[in-house]
């Protein structure tokens, strides 16, 4: 048992992006769907401007509002991790839960993921490659693809159903930090057991003041941000 | 609801969920689970990080930090994950091909066919056999873009043996006006380190570790630690990710950085704030550094650095920060404070020199100016400041010039084709000549001076578009006879190739090596195959030379392919036994006790290669002082060091110095040529009909000009402050936006003397108003479907700032100019 949360340091956080696009490549995400992504801020008229890049991602919140709107129950709470997962067998795709999310951090597939991977286009007949060609050279359907996501989730998820950030769960709950947190060169992402007090996360959480996104949502997010990104 | 258990080594069905695009095959098919990490290094910039790669089934799925590199020390930054899209880029080249459709045009189909290995390089040997047998071998080149430490194989020995001179490198493209600075005041022609960790103060001269080269994931990770401890100061005319999170942005009027190093320096000595460990102090003690008063220099004893009181008379006695401001838009109170808190963290201060300040038509003096800031803060070796490069021992490449008969002998005598050392290009790379000028072998293609060039071959590099006026490049290339690229996408470059061959992915498929430094360690970091290259890839310094300089043997030209074998401990099963070789000779000493002594103790050749890294012990503090490589053994305010080759040059042309100054741009004259001076910058463009300056940046995405075919590239590029995803942005102050009528997001076109580019506009604060900044990167009109906006008709994606830019030079070091506003431009509303 455990109840997993992340610290995000904007002091060390140099917006790089890294976060994101390792997430991607563990997760399988196609374009355009970004479980670990990024809100840019530039305030101020030059030459005083101040320039915030705040990374976002699902909160797993306590009172997750996403999981009280589902139907079906495919948006849930694992209490073994305390996170919010989603059950992609039983999912719809009504969308009750983007709708009633605040933080804009579930994504919903219009289109066939990744289908740019069946592509035969060919720039230069026999001389290029074609994304078909190169999946199958490899015998992947994405070529970079991470099987291992498959391994409690849908490897690449179907159209018409949601996803999101579920904070690695085919690895962190054996001791794996999530990838986005492997990922940052700025160790800015603190990933823990929030329910252990000797874990870094409950330490850091102790020695610093803390926000979160939208506390008036009163939704008690898992996600919390410590100190600031710019100057001053 | 319970969770599926993770187990090692248990199959699955993995793409059931896959649905509607892969054939049915692959989407029923098992995977193997369990994968291993596998070290590599990364080439996406110049840090060279030592990385690991998940390699499961197979295949390269995700990428991080090897922990074992002191360098890097674990971490990456977001490149080395772009490098997946361009390892499965689905543009790569597959096989070699030979260009059917004579004509050479951008825009017309070379139409290329593929063909054998063997018959490309059938073709290839016949071509430098025929400049041979007519006694020309000097009418070949080898040009090298990004490169390995195995390249001297290809580059050096291959077209010594054949009997040119003619290796062109990318170098002066790069940042050659940087390392001009180090060695002409403290004689390491190199890029600086920087002890981040102790430092108290940072003066970044438009510096952005946080974003580009160089050691980019040691910078990002030590940042949040220096801003608890230092004060960072961020000179430069936009908003770049490092000045977001500086204490100070400075945002200097492009060009003019020279006037805020001169008034700084002014400040520093006449508020007697030099530290008098290193530069020494007036005999009896009493500053005598008044404004616009000389200095008697008997009245001054000098200690580990040379010609601070020259610097002052001849330079600094009038600079005032009122001077400055009036040049370079920064106002006194602001440099008088910068003064005086760099000073006060002397000497855990650093004064941190890149290409910005330096890749300017007159930049060498500003880059030599803002390097001596180190001098007089005394931070230059010492904890907290700024350091050079540990030696790594490594073997040389054997020794060619046996190899060599008298057709080669003959060949290489002749000069090179890039006009080095001629008297408005010394490129003075330690001597007159020694430097690259690698833009300007365009204009010796183009006027066969000294002689034609007819047949070329060309790796790793895109000099058709990473060279300013890049149009010239494909005048140049469309001229030669014969062209090869080795390649793995088609590249600008490529479009004038008559063979193409399929490179293998420096990261993930092929033997190579380099050294560089970070974070106060220099390494050796290990590239190597982690899965079997695409399609009939092959290695660009090892594999392909080997298999060519076989296929001369077997013409009867057999130097090269002694050379190879002889050299290297040969003979070999194949090309890829080779590399291999090759790749352990150069590394031997590192798994000897001579590594050991210098670094990492590694035992055998295959645990160097299991590990990828060898660090080298941390560089020491104060090791050179006392020992600097100038010619006064101190680190030179007043360069002796740059006085001597200056006036070796000078008599090479039957000028004096004087002369060189005027053939060089500069307008220094007498003994200011031998300090670091402030001098006016040079522009193309008249300001009326040009009224903003343009200035570009390096995108934190950017491998190099090379990532962007990855989709990933294009749908992050906001992480670049100002950018917009999907997008190819000028950013715009609002103020100067309101003024031309250019609405946020709106195409506009933007004119130079020289050329033009359609991109979209940005309104942005963080730019200086007066003054367009465009990221380097985008603009390709070929390398494949997503680089290009349609590849088959040449049609750019954004707009490439290399056609705005006359192909100048910073011509004391030979350096390809990009920075300091240097053209002027205009911008206009493009109806859509």
């Amino acid at each position: 048992m455990a109840r997993f949360g992340m610290v995000i340091d904007l002091h060390n956080c140099v917006g790089c992006g890294a976060c994101d696009i390792a997430c991607k490549t563990e997760n399988n995400t196609p374009l355009g769907i970004d479980w670990s992504f990024h809100e840019i801020k530039t305030e101020g008229v030059f030459p005083h401007v101040r320039y915030e890049y705040i990374p976002k991602l699902c909160n797993h919140c306590e009172d997750a509002p996403c999981v009280a709107a589902c139907p079906t129950g495919a948006m849930y709470i694992n209490e073994a991790f305390g996170i919010t997962e989603h059950d992609p067998d039983i999912c719809i795709g009504c969308r009750a839960c983007m709708v009633a999310d605040p933080y804009n951090v579930i994504y919903f597939n219009e289109e066939q993921g990744h289908i740019e991977w069946g592509g035969t286009g060919t720039l230069v007949q026999g001389g290029t490659s074609s994304p078909k060609e190169i999946a199958d050279a490899v015998g992947a359907p994405i070529p970079y693809m991470n099987a291992e996501r498959g391994n409690n989730y849908a490897m690449i998820r179907e159209k018409g159903i949601v996803e999101k950030c579920n904070f690695c769960s085919h690895i962190t709950p054996f001791g794996h930090q999530p990838h986005c947190v492997v990922a940052c060169p700025a160790d800015a992402r603190i990933f823990g057991d929030l329910d252990d007090p000797q874990s870094r996360i409950s330490q850091t959480l102790r020695a610093h003041a803390h926000e979160v996104l939208l506390p008036e949502k009163g939704t008690k997010p898992k996600v919390f941000y410590i100190r600031s990104y710019g100057r001053g | 609801m319970e969770r599926r258990v993770f187990l090692q080594g248990v199959t699955l069905v993995g793409a059931s969920a896959f649905v509607g695009c892969a054939p049915k095959e692959q989407a029923s098919r098992t995977f193997k689970l369990g994968g291993k990490w596998e070290s590599t290094l990364c080439q996406g910039c110049t840090s060279w990080c030592a990385v690991e790669a998940y390699v499961f089934d197979g295949r390269v799925v995700k990428v991080r930090g090897n922990a074992q590199s002191k360098g890097n020390h674990g971490y990456i930054c977001p490149r080395p994950h772009l490098a997946l899209q361009q390892q499965y880029d689905p543009d790569r080249v597959k096989v070699p091909l030979r260009r059917s459709n004579a004509q050479k045009e951008r825009g017309v189909d070379p139409k290329f066919v593929p063909i054998s290995w063997d018959e490309a390089l059938e073709i290839i040997a016949d071509k430098i056999l025929e400049l041979r047998a007519k006694g020309t071998p000097e009418r070949f080149a080898l040009f090298r873009g990004r490169y390995s430490h195995l390249n001297e194989i290809l580059y050096k020995a291959l077209p010594q043996i054949i009997g040119s001179p003619n290796s062109i490198s990318h170098s002066s493209i790069c940042a050659e006006a940087e390392k001009f600075a180090s060695y002409y005041t403290e004689g390491d022609w190199d890029y600086s380190d920087f002890d981040l960790e102790h430092t108290r103060y940072i003066l970044s001269w438009g510096v952005d570790p946080l974003a580009s080269n160089r050691q980019v994931p040691h910078f990002i990770n030590a940042w949040g630690r220096v801003r608890d401890r230092a004060k960072v100061t961020v000179i430069d005319p936009r908003l770049s990710a490092t000045a977001a999170k500086a204490d100070r942005w400075l945002s200097v009027i492009p060009g003019e950085d020279g006037a805020l190093v001169s008034a700084i320096a002014h400040v520093i000595l006449s508020e007697g704030l030099w530290y008098k460990p290193f530069v020494g102090d007036f005999v009896d003690g009493l500053s005598r550094f008044k404004e616009g008063e000389r200095v008697d220099a008997a009245l001054f004893e000098e200690k580990e650095s040379y010609g601070v009181v020259a610097w002052w008379n001849e330079e600094l006695l009038d600079k005032t920060p009122q001077w400055a401001f009036e040049r370079c838009g920064i106002d006194a109170q602001s440099i008088t404070d910068v003064a005086r808190e760099f000073a006060h963290a002397a000497p855990r201060a650093i004064s941190w020199v890149a290409t910005g300040v330096s890749m300017q038509i007159r930049g060498a003096y500003n880059a030599m100016g803002a390097h001596a800031l180190n001098g007089l803060v005394g931070s230059i070796d010492h904890e907290g400041g700024v350091v050079q490069t540990m030696k790594v021992p490594l073997n040389p490449t054997p020794d060619y010039k046996p190899y060599m008969d008298e057709t080669a002998k003959a060949g290489v005598k002749h000069p090179i084709i890039d006009g080095r050392g001629s008297l408005a290009l010394p490129a003075l790379k330690k001597k007159s000549g020694g430097g690259v000028v690698t833009n300007h072998a365009a204009e010796g293609i183009l006027k066969s001076d000294p002689y034609p060039i007819e047949v070329a071959i060309g790796y790793w590099n895109n000099y058709a578009f990473s060279c300013s006026g890049a149009e010239r490049w494909e005048a140049a290339l469309s001229k030669l006879p014969f062209f090869v690229h080795i390649t793995t996408n088609i590249a600008e470059t490529t479009q004038f190739a008559d063979i193409v061959l399929p490179a293998a992915h420096s990261m993930f498929e092929k033997y190579a090596f380099v050294a560089n430094k970070q974070n106060l360690h220099s390494y050796v970091h290990i590239q190597k195959p982690l899965v079997a290259p695409l399609f009939e890839a092959k290695a660009d310094e090892t594999e392909i030379p080997y298999l060519l300089a076989q296929k001369l043997a077997q013409k009867g030209f057999d130097a090269l392919w002694r050379y190879y074998n002889e050299g290297f401990g040969g003979p070999f099963k194949d090309e890829k036994a080779f590399a291999l070789a090759a790749l352990r000779h150069y590394t031997q000493p590192l798994y000897s006790p001579k590594g050991a002594e210098a670094g990492d103790a590694i035992e055998s050749f295959e645990a160097l290669l299991k590990r990828g890294v060898w660090n080298a012990k941390r560089h020491p503090y104060g090791a050179r002082l006392g020992h600097f490589k100038t010619a006064t053994k101190k680190f030179e305010f007043y360069s002796e060091t740059l006085r001597s080759v200056l006036e070796e040059h000078a008599i090479k042309h039957g000028v004096g110095v004087d002369g060189v100054m005027e053939a060089t741009d500069y307008l220094a004259r007498g003994e200011r040529a031998f300090i670091p001076h402030y001098e006016p910058p040079l522009r193309f463009g008249d300001e009326k009909a040009y009224p903003l300056l343009f200035c570009e940046h390096r995108s934190r995405l950017n491998r190099e000009a090379r990532s962007a075919n990855t989709p990933w590239y294009h749908a992050f590029k906001d992480v670049d402050p100002g950018d917009e995803a999907h997008e190819d942005v000028v950013k715009i102050n609002p103020q100067t936006a309101k003024l031309y009528g250019i609405a946020n997001m709106q195409t506009v076109r933007i004119e130079s003397v020289h050329g033009s580019l359609t991109c979209k506009a940005k309104l942005f604060e963080g730019v200086r108003p007066g003054v367009l900044i465009k990221a380097y990167g985008q603009g390709h009109w070929a390398y494949g479907r997503h680089a290009c906006a349609d590849f088959g008709n040449a049609i750019a994606r954004g707009g490439s700032n290399n056609h705005l830019y006359e192909s100048h030079y910073e011509r004391l070091s030979g350096s390809t100019v990009r920075h300091g506003g240097f053209m002027r431009v205009k911008i206009t509303q493009v109806e859509v």
